[in-house]
């Protein structure tokens, strides 16, 4: 007998492990704020594991000006629009390009910041942006981005020769082609640019993908919350602060 | 070289939390497919043939359908449906729980199946309810038969959390990404991940080791006998 209350004592202490269920508390004016953590100098985890980058530190000065609290959340990038419309999250500030197809499941804030697309190749490569377009080869792009979709719909368009490969991660694409498994990557400049500091590699060139501007997601209806990120926006822009975070992320 | 060293320094704190994450995903979802595989098992073995077809369906659909599908299926899907606002984590061990309640349960029943169907009968004929048998008589030796197949399914649960990243739940495997995104240190930061897999892995099955050996019951190592 004592040997059957060992079993079902330890079963009960399972299922009380199993059963606490942590809800997020809703506090007056407290935000989530849902980030791709592999998205440097936007958006990244720095040393000690807190999230960081450019738009986490725009978030956070928007968050004191108007008096709300904000928590930076990493998501996995191909379900992030999927979890703000399930209100697992409340906006999406993380380098996000505004485009017409998210626009019809989300609204986006007023644009804070214009991003080219550009080709990356391995130093040294000789490669030409004209090279990855027309010859057979393979090129890497990160799953669910506009230049994902843009290079897809293109490429049957123009009869160019590629075959994309998708990653996780644009700096996942990034270390296929210091591998050689691919030729070149397509990726956002910034964070291309960012990759050339730390590894063999070099911009190609722009792609002829048009410029794009970023913008914050919030749901359809939350009027409200998009018209206090437009509000911060407009006076972060407007403040010297805004140049300084300019100096601090995005310039070499 | 001294560069690799800072990295893994500065990173080893951080995926050290993930790894707790980790922990507490899978022996939760162990501890939830516990309680559910016990009672698929009984009611497989013991049960009414429409509840026997009943849990059928059941380890028939969770053993079918990937873990990745089941995450955005009860996340997004079913749990929002319903009107529940769980978080990821807990989302986590449930569908990862149901799943090993489905893969559990046919440890479990192996094990009852073993056990020589006499016992039942002498039990009745002591005057024990079917109940008070199978708690009393065959769950205890079954249960210890299961050990080295329960610790089967902890190291491969173990290895299939890495998926719970899909809802955001920072675990090793996303908090390795992040990390290697920002340094450009992908093998060494992949290396130290599989090694935190290892530790978690080899603790698990140490703890269940010690444990087989803490409930066997001297003189009957092998229950057949």
């Amino acid at each position: 007998m004592g040997q059957n209350r060992i079993w079902f004592g330890l079963a009960g202490i399972f299922a009380m492990i199993s059963m606490t269920v942590p809800t997020a508390s809703a506090l007056e004016k407290s935000y989530i704020n849902g980030i791709d953590a592999n998205f440097p100098p936007f958006a990244y985890v720095d040393k000690t594991g807190k999230p960081a980058g450019f738009d986490v530190d725009a978030i956070d000065w928007i968050a004191a000006k108007l008096g709300f609290k904000v928590k930076h959340q990493p998501m996995d990038w191909d379900g992030i629009i999927p979890n703000l419309n399930a209100k697992k999250i409340d906006f999406i500030a993380s380098g996000m390009s505004i485009n017409p197809e998210r626009e019809k499941v989300v609204n986006f804030s007023i644009p804070y910041y214009d991003i080219k697309q550009v080709f990356v190749g391995k130093k040294g490569s000789g490669l030409t942006v004209d090279d990855v377009r027309t010859k057979k080869m393979k090129l890497g792009v990160q799953r669910g981005t506009t230049e994902a979709e843009w290079l897809k719909t293109e490429a049957e368009k123009q009869g160019w020769n590629f075959t994309l490969t998708y990653y996780d991660s644009a700096p996942l694409a990034i270390e296929d082609v210091v591998n050689g498994r691919i030729a070149a990557a397509a990726m956002d400049d910034a964070p291309a640019e960012d990759a050339v500091t730390k590894k063999p590699v070099e911009i190609l060139g722009t792609f002829g993908m048009k410029e794009e501007k970023f913008g914050i997601a919030v749901r359809k209806e939350d009027k409200e919350l998009l018209e206090a990120l437009n509000k911060g926006l407009t006076m972060l822009m407007a403040d010297p602060y805004w140049q300084v975070l300019i100096e601090k992320h995005l310039k070499k | 070289m001294l560069e690799t060293f800072e990295v893994l320094k500065d990173a080893f704190p951080y995926l050290l939390e993930g790894a707790g994450v980790t922990a507490l995903a899978v022996v939760g979802a162990m501890a939830f497919g516990f309680v559910i595989g016990i009672h698929i098992a009984v009611f497989q073995v013991y049960g009414p043939w429409w509840l026997r077809r009943v849990v059928g369906l059941y380890v028939w659909f969770f053993r079918g359908v990937p873990i990745l599908v089941l995450l955005f299926l009860f996340y997004f899907g079913l749990f929002s449906l319903i009107g529940i606002n769980l978080s990821a984590l807990t989302s986590v061990i449930l569908v990862l729980g149901m799943t090993s309640g489905a893969y559990q349960s046919q440890i479990y029943r192996g094990a009852i199946q073993s056990l020589s169907y006499g016992q039942l009968k002498a039990a009745r004929a002591l005057g024990m309810s079917d109940t008070r048998a199978i708690l009393s008589i065959i769950l205890p030796q079954a249960l210890r038969l299961s050990i080295p197949g329960f610790s089967n399914e902890y190291s491969i649960i173990l290895k299939d959390s890495a998926l719970a990243f899909v809802l955001g739940t920072t675990e090793i495997m996303a908090r390795t990404h992040f990390v290697a995104s920002r340094t450009y240190q992908h093998l060494p930061l992949y290396l130290l991940a599989a090694l935190l897999y290892f530790m978690l892995t080899w603790m698990g099955v140490k703890v269940l080791r010690k444990l087989e050996e803490k409930v066997r019951i001297p003189g009957y190592s092998h229950l057949q006998g």
